[in-house]
């Protein structure tokens, strides 16, 4: 059970003692910051004075699971069994068995019933809300709109990038304008040597976009573990997955190959003599 | 005719390459300005909100405003602060959640906020609240409430009309008995989302709703210092070893470590990503405009133009570009913030007055210096190929050619 209140370390002692006290968990990065080990003893409190703090044994230590919505938070955590931190919280004027807790998980034999589940229980017990699970993911809205944004972000930097295309394929298509001229001459229609500026834009956006991917690929790398090293987290904050491979392909390949029709379409619809300049 | 002349006329002669050259420029700046307003915009933002009731210290029992336990013993707590000769007067302020009802439709969930002011006898306060009054007046005693926009429209209400809420103070589940307070004015809270619904009164008033199911703690402490805030910060821990006073710089300092920097690293990457984009493009743009010109070029030389002269020609096309398009980045990347912000903005509990994107003249500066960078070392390569030119033999290749 986490507990989600300040803890005070009081003090740190590895001796033993004649009646074991309770075992606790704490999380690596409380581990690393307060040098505890397992088996180390350590006194908790629920207030900064420290008052009424109680013994507990170190019976591991644990990493967080990832938390995105706590990102920056140095998780500096402790978990102990439910009776242990009812006792350990219980203000002396209330009497056992009458805390609550905030919420509890249930594991259904069948997961696919849990919004029958749920909607039955809400109906028998008044004053009880249940939800499945991935209803409760309420955390989830931040992260969409961090993807809008990231979205929104990558449209500009495709326009930037259509733009410089474009740019680029008008130089290098005129760079060939006598190539193109004497093929006119020589008789090839416009539509073959469309269909071979076409080809060769395809495959130079397809060597772009490998490169892009590889060059992705390295980033991943770089970006995780800089963000892993700067929070201390586990989270992953950029994959690139077989579905973001697809969508960049998808995109890149064809406005690759559309920005050299588009900028050779203007110098085909001239004479074979005007390309060669005669 | 001078070098920018001279650059000038070689980019109107194919304009297409020139136009398309500048816009790229001006896509890719703007991103870049919108990443440069992004790196520090929270923070500024931020800092604008906390300082703008004039309470320079936030006095809390965990380690962030609004987050961990509560202060307890608040009243003796707030009335220690206010005699510190660094202090001029300490706000208490509460939070809890109210359900107000409505003529029609479900009651409105709001956060009812209740305050309270303490300070030394003939001590001028001179902050105010921490909101704004819109319309009407603000709270003369613990039978008045102010309301922001968003209550009063959706529950169809003006300064003078009354309301009956109920209020949730220690527990989601509870059942208190309804409270009937008057609208006094209509305020706007600084730090509320924009579709919540947010209610502000005395302290009284609202221990009064929660039916003294509250004890004496309070979610914060708004203190307002005589001048110095640091040295009124560190005479409230000395004074309350117990509680966590911060300046307003603290705070923001804190939330930025608390995950808001990742929108400042965020920021950081994508100002090299994008400068080596605009540096990559530009150099290669220039490059491949060069290598087309080069006879041409070695027959200036032969005409007598200095090798620094042709260089000083490419270099006034590289600042020809980046110069037009990073002008144009500008209003492009003001518009592109815009819409940005809207998005970040729709973040759940972002206060709607926040903005991630904030113009500073840092920020331009960087901006500028950062294009005038990109200008110079994309213009390096072509530089070279065009101040190493073998003006005979170029000759001689453009002739056989």
């Amino acid at each position: 059970m986490r507990c989600g209140f300040t803890i005070l370390f009081l003090a740190l002692s590895s001796a033993t003692f004649a009646q074991t006290p309770p075992e606790i968990i704490v999380s690596r990065q409380l581990a690393e910051s307060e040098h505890l080990v397992v088996g180390s003893l350590v006194r908790l409190a629920t207030d900064p004075s420290g008052t009424a703090a109680r013994e507990f044994r170190i019976a591991g230590i644990y990493e967080p699971t990832p938390n995105p919505s706590r990102l920056g938070v140095v998780p500096r955590e402790v978990r102990m069994h439910l009776p242990d931190l009812l006792n350990f919280t219980r203000p002396p004027s209330q009497s056992p068995g009458t805390e609550y807790v905030s919420t509890i998980n249930v594991a259904l034999v069948d997961p696919n019933d849990a919004a029958a589940f749920s909607r039955d229980v809400n109906a028998r017990m008044p004053g009880v809300l249940a939800r499945p699970s991935s209803e409760a993911a309420g955390s989830a809205g931040p992260f969409r709109v961090l993807e809008r944004f990231h979205l929104a972000i990558a449209s500009v930097t495709i326009v930037a990038a259509t733009v410089f295309l474009l740019a680029l394929t008008i130089m290098l298509v005129d760079e060939r304008r006598e190539t193109v001229g004497v093929l006119r001459l020589i008789g090839l229609p416009v539509r073959r040597i469309l269909l071979q500026i076409l080809v060769e834009g395809l495959l130079v956006a397809l060597a772009g976009a490998a490169f892009g991917l590889l060059l992705a690929l390295g980033s991943e790398w770089i970006i995780n573990g800089f963000f892993q090293w700067k929070y201390d987290t586990a989270l992953v904050f950029v994959r690139i997955t077989r579905d973001v491979a697809l969508t960049c392909t998808a995109i890149a390949v064809p406005l690759g190959a559309a920005a050299t029709v588009v900028a050779s379409w203007a110098l085909l619809r001239r004479s074979g003599l005007t390309l060669v300049r005669r | 005719m001078n070098a920018v002349g001279f650059a000038w006329r070689s980019l109107v002669r194919q304009p297409a390459r020139g136009a398309l050259g500048v816009l790229g420029v001006a896509a890719v700046g703007a991103l870049l300005f919108d990443m440069l307003m992004l790196s520090n915009g929270f923070v500024l933002s931020l800092h604008d909100l906390l300082d703008r009731y004039g309470w320079d210290i936030r006095v809390v029992a965990g380690d962030l405003p609004l987050e961990g336990p509560r202060l307890r013993h608040a009243s003796d707590t707030a009335e220690a602060i206010a005699n510190l000769p660094q202090v001029r007067a300490a706000l208490l302020v509460r939070i809890a959640e109210a359900r107000i009802d409505r003529a029609s439709g479900p009651p409105l969930t709001a956060q009812l906020v209740g305050i309270d002011v303490r300070s030394a006898p003939g001590r001028v306060i001179g902050t105010s609240p921490p909101w704004t009054i819109l319309s009407g007046r603000d709270v003369a005693n613990a039978n008045e409430v102010v309301v922001n926009t968003a209550v009063a429209s959706a529950a169809h209400i003006a300064p003078g009309a009354t309301i009956t809420l109920r209020a949730l103070c220690v527990a989601e589940r509870e059942a208190l008995p309804p409270t009937t307070l008057r609208v006094a004015g209509i305020a706007e809270f600084p730090f509320t989302a924009f579709d919540e619904h947010a209610v502000g009164t005395t302290l009284a008033a609202l221990k009064a709703a929660c039916s003294g199911n509250v004890e004496d703690d309070v979610d914060l402490l708004l203190v307002t210092s005589t001048g110095d805030a640091d040295g009124a910060a560190a005479a409230i821990r000395a004074a309350r070893p117990g509680v966590n006073a911060m300046t307003n710089d603290e705070v923001v300092g804190r939330f930025q470590q608390a995950g808001f920097s990742y929108f400042q690293q965020i920021s950081t990457v994508l100002t090299a990503v994008t400068v080596s984009f605009a540096v990559l493009l530009i150099t290669v743009l220039l490059t491949v405009s060069v290598n087309q010109r080069l006879g041409e070029i070695a027959a200036l030389r032969a005409l007598g133009f200095s090798r620094w002269r042709v260089v000083k020609d490419v270099l006034s096309e590289s600042a020809l570009i980046v110069g037009t398009g990073g002008l144009l980045s500008l209003p492009l990347g003001w518009l592109l913030a815009t819409g940005l912000d809207e998005i970040l903005k729709a973040m759940p509990g972002v206060p709607a007055q926040l903005h991630f994107f904030v113009f500073a003249r840092e920020a331009l500066a960087v901006h500028l210096a950062l294009l005038a960078l990109t200008a110079l070392v994309a213009a390096a390569y072509p530089m070279r190929i065009v101040s190493r030119l073998p003006i005979a033999a170029t000759l001689r290749d453009e002739v056989i050619g």
